[in-house]
């Protein structure tokens, strides 16, 4: 500032003016240019001398089927070229068959980034593998193989009815059994208290984990027109941006002498928000293998969720351990968002599955999931070192614990 | 060696047994029970072998260069190759599973049969199942024999799944009756019913099948058998020039003689036939996996049925219960019907071992199209008949195959036992 006192005052002039232009003129005008350049560009074609004539190739995918009884196939694809598709034949098995091109406004032709269902009327066999092939109009050939098919269920009373049944065992009833340690956990020391926030961190890192590499394999089925990977990545990190984001709007409240914003109670919603999201996606995942025939409901697989969600229970109560004991309804509440989105996933996996928003919701899980090993840490350190030997361990065990029942789900 | 049937060799079988375990035993280290169990069935097949055994002397191993064949015996008996080989229906209820009837209907033999397509699973290998599409239960399906000129009458019901229908490969005369989903009643959903009227022409070694779409998935579920047309001595007495490759002009009386003998010799209604040892042998595959590709081959679908129960490799074999050769007199003439129902592969073929044969594509002619041949080459639906001698052979086993060593290896291999 001392320094603008030499220069007889005008760079306050040019601050106000820039260019001798308004305010918003100025931050208009880089845009009203390139606008001016790109229409000048489709007026004047100036590259029309470079081009080769080349074209580009066509990329069309299939991103899933269903079957919804046993006389069709639908295949879902969708254009991820630059160019316009048209599906001109559909192979089964090497032969030519029937088909019909449903919802590409009426014609066969994909235009870039359309989706479009292929209609096969095929009474195919249960369990008896089918290679489908679309040949487009160039010659090229795009083929699916659809993996012991099964019939799709329907949108059925039974099917949301068993949907609910599922997620209540496997998600609602092993959280709310865990956080009947609550009484056990108040008694605790502090130091054993980190020790267990610890575990509930090393819980939550194994799902992250878990559900990241789930969704970066699953984004390799994305059609190539969404960009599984970055899709996966914007999920991810979009997630805990914005979890992070209400966390510090809450401490700037806790902050400013908002009494409520201060208790444990904030940190255990978000613990139990982010162990919801990835049961949302765990029920997606558990609803699209159900959709796709491919998992047995069998007492095992029940069990083997239980107990690896059992686990999810003291680690959304640890964090309000310590002072007065909340009302009992947040309770009921924290295990709800814990639990129930388990139901709302397999609904949503069973009847709307895609491997977008399959590998979507994963990536989602993952980000809530790394905000609150964020929060856990954050609380640990406020009272003592986080980085302690006994919590390290415990992060360890809770990692190890995790794997351990993880080898009892099998989809 | 004298001629030896299987009932003889259960007799001598309980004679010798003892001494026959205590020299299997060394030589295949199987348990005891396993010899008995083979030697049961196995008949002269497990005497000849012993016989080779004592002369070759003892203490041989097994050769890692001459085993071969799928591990195990069958244990589903439902279907026995060995009797689909020789299970003709010629409308006298000769087959329990296939309800026929024989009568005259306007001066004409009416061959009637009853089929019904059903879902059904079959034995393609030991402990292999394969979910098949059938014609009364069994792959192949019934063996349907009529004389040149009779009606095949066959009352069709559908009890699949699946549409199906039944195409002959047979001269007809009415596009109604050819069995394709454009002609006549098209296919027949699950429950319907048609009967297709066929007139038995030409005479020769015939194949019927499924022909609903997907074609290749309808044929190679199972969905075929054999038709064999007997020629008729009249008429090939008549008109001779039919049955061979000779124009009428060329026709001598010893050629139309030769002819009609053959023709004889050919149909089932003359004693001339049963001097014949006749077999149906049809070269089929398997798609176990939805590749596209056959997992298993076989003749009459079970994979080594007509092979040796086990063997050494060092000159040593032994029968099995399930898995043992087809057992031929050398004082007899052998014809075989051989059809190839084969999916997935452009060509099957037949190669005879230590042999030369007559071969008549299609079978419909009486003098041979291939003369003095160890090896026929089928296409798709192509089939034939061979004719075999082996009255000039020692005794013993002689290998025949599909010369594909891919399909030999996967299920394709076999073995006459010339007695």
């Amino acid at each position: 500032m001392s320094k603008s006192d030499t220069d007889g005052g005008t760079t306050v002039n040019r601050a106000e003016r820039p260019l001798g232009l308004p305010k918003w003129a100025a931050a208009l005008l880089p845009i009203i240019l390139l606008g001016l350049i790109m229409g000048g560009f489709f007026a004047a074609t100036p590259f029309a001398s470079l081009d080769t004539g080349g074209e580009p190739l066509p990329d069309v995918s299939v991103s899933h089927t269903t079957l919804p009884n046993d006389e069709t196939v639908v295949l879902h694809v969708t254009n991820n070229g630059p160019g316009d598709v048209r599906i001109s034949q559909v192979l089964v098995d090497d032969a030519y068959w029937n088909f019909e091109v449903q919802g590409a406004g009426g014609d066969t032709t994909l235009e870039p980034r359309e989706s479009a269902q292929v209609v096969i009327p095929y009474h195919w066999n249960p369990g008896w593998d089918l290679d489908v092939a679309l040949l487009l109009s160039d010659g090229a050939t795009v083929h699916h193989t659809i993996v012991a098919p099964s019939q799709s269920p329907g949108l059925t009373g039974d099917l949301l009815l068993t949907m609910a049944v599922i997620g209540l065992f496997v998600g609602v009833i092993p959280v709310a059994l865990g956080m009947l340690w609550f009484p056990f956990l108040q008694s605790m020391s502090d130091r054993w208290l980190h020790a267990i926030l610890a575990f509930s961190a090393g819980i939550l890192a194994f799902l992250a984990i878990d559900a990241g590499f789930e969704a970066f394999e699953l984004a390799e089925q994305v059609p190539g027109a969404f960009e599984g990977t970055a899709l996966v990545a914007l999920g991810i990190i979009g997630a805990l941006l914005a979890v992070q984001a209400v966390s510090a709007w809450r401490k700037g409240r806790a902050a400013a002498g908002d009494a409520r914003a201060q208790s444990g109670l904030w940190i255990a919603y978000l613990v139990a928000l982010g162990i919801g999201l990835h049961n949302l996606a765990e029920g997606l995942a558990i609803g699209s293998s159900f959709a796709l025939g491919q998992v047995s409901l069998g007492a095992f697989l029940v069990i083997g969720f239980m107990l690896h969600n059992v686990t999810e229970g003291p680690a959304v109560v640890a964090p309000v351990a310590r002072g007065e004991r909340p009302n009992v309804l947040h309770f009921l509440a924290l295990g709800f968002l814990a639990g129930a989105p388990v139901i709302l996933g397999g609904w949503l996996g069973s009847l709307a599955y895609s491997p977008t928003l399959g590998a979507f919701f994963l990536a989602i899980g993952v980000g809530a999931i790394l905000q609150v090993i964020w929060e856990l840490w954050g609380m640990m350190s406020r009272n003592g070192r986080a980085a302690s030997a006994l919590n390290l361990v415990t992060f360890l065990v809770g990692l190890v614990v995790m794997y351990a029942t993880d080898l009892f789900v099998a989809l | 060696m004298p001629s030896l049937d299987y009932s003889r060799a259960a007799e001598l079988t309980e004679k010798l047994e003892h001494r026959l375990v205590d020299s299997l035993e060394s030589d295949f280290k199987t348990t005891r029970r396993a010899v008995l169990g083979g030697i049961g069935l196995a008949g002269s097949g497990a005497l000849m072998s012993t016989g080779r055994t004592d002369n070759g002397g003892h203490g041989h191993s097994s050769d890692s260069h001459g085993n071969f064949g799928a591990v195990g015996e069958y244990s589903d008996l439902d279907f026995d190759p060995h009797e689909y080989l020789y299970q003709f229906n010629t409308g006298r209820g000769e087959q329990e599973n296939v309800p026929q009837d024989i009568y005259e209907e306007n001066g004409r033999t009416v061959r009637e049969f009853t089929f019904q397509a059903v879902d059904t699973t079959v034995t393609i290998a030991p402990g292999i199942e394969f979910p098949a599409w059938a014609f009364n239960g069994q792959v192949p399906g019934p063996t349907i024999r009529a004389v040149e000129g009779d009606l095949i009458r066959v009352k069709f019901e559908n009890l699949g799944r699946h549409a199906h229908t039944i195409h002959p490969h047979l001269r007809n005369l009415n596009p109604n009756m050819d069995g394709v989903p454009t002609n006549g009643p098209g296919v027949l959903n699950t429950g319907e019913s048609f009967t297709y009227e066929w007139i038995a022409q030409p005479a020769g070694s015939h194949f019927y099948h499924c022909h609903s779409l997907p074609l290749k998935e309808h044929i190679h579920r199972g969905l075929y058998g054999a038709i064999i047309i007997d020629p008729d001595p009249e008429r090939v007495a008549e008109n001779p020039e039919e049955y061979c490759e000779f124009h009428g002009s060329q026709i001598t009386d010893e050629l139309r003689a030769e002819l009609v003998a053959e023709a004889k010799s050919r149909n089932h209604e003359f004693s001339e036939n049963d001097e014949v040892n006749e077999m149906v042998m049809v070269m089929n595959g398997f798609d176990t996996n939805f590749d596209g590709d056959n997992e298993v081959y076989a003749v009459n679908t079970r994979a080594f049925a007509y092979s040796v129960g086990q063997t050494d490799g060092n000159g040593n074999w032994q029968a099995g219960e399930t898995k043992r050769p087809i057992q031929l007199d050398k004082t007899k003439r052998h014809r075989v019907y051989l059809i190839n129902a084969i999916e997935f592969d452009l060509i099957n073929s037949f190669h005879t071992h230590s042999q030369f044969f007559d071969y008549y594509d299609h079978g419909t002619t009486l003098l041979p199209t291939n003369k003095t041949v160890d090896t026929v080459m089928q296409c798709q639906a192509q089939r034939g008949i061979v004719e075999l001698d082996y009255s000039n052979h020692d005794p013993g086993l002689y290998m025949f195959h599909a010369h594909q060593s891919e399909f030999a290896e996967l299920g394709w291999m076999s073995f006459f036992e010339v007695v």
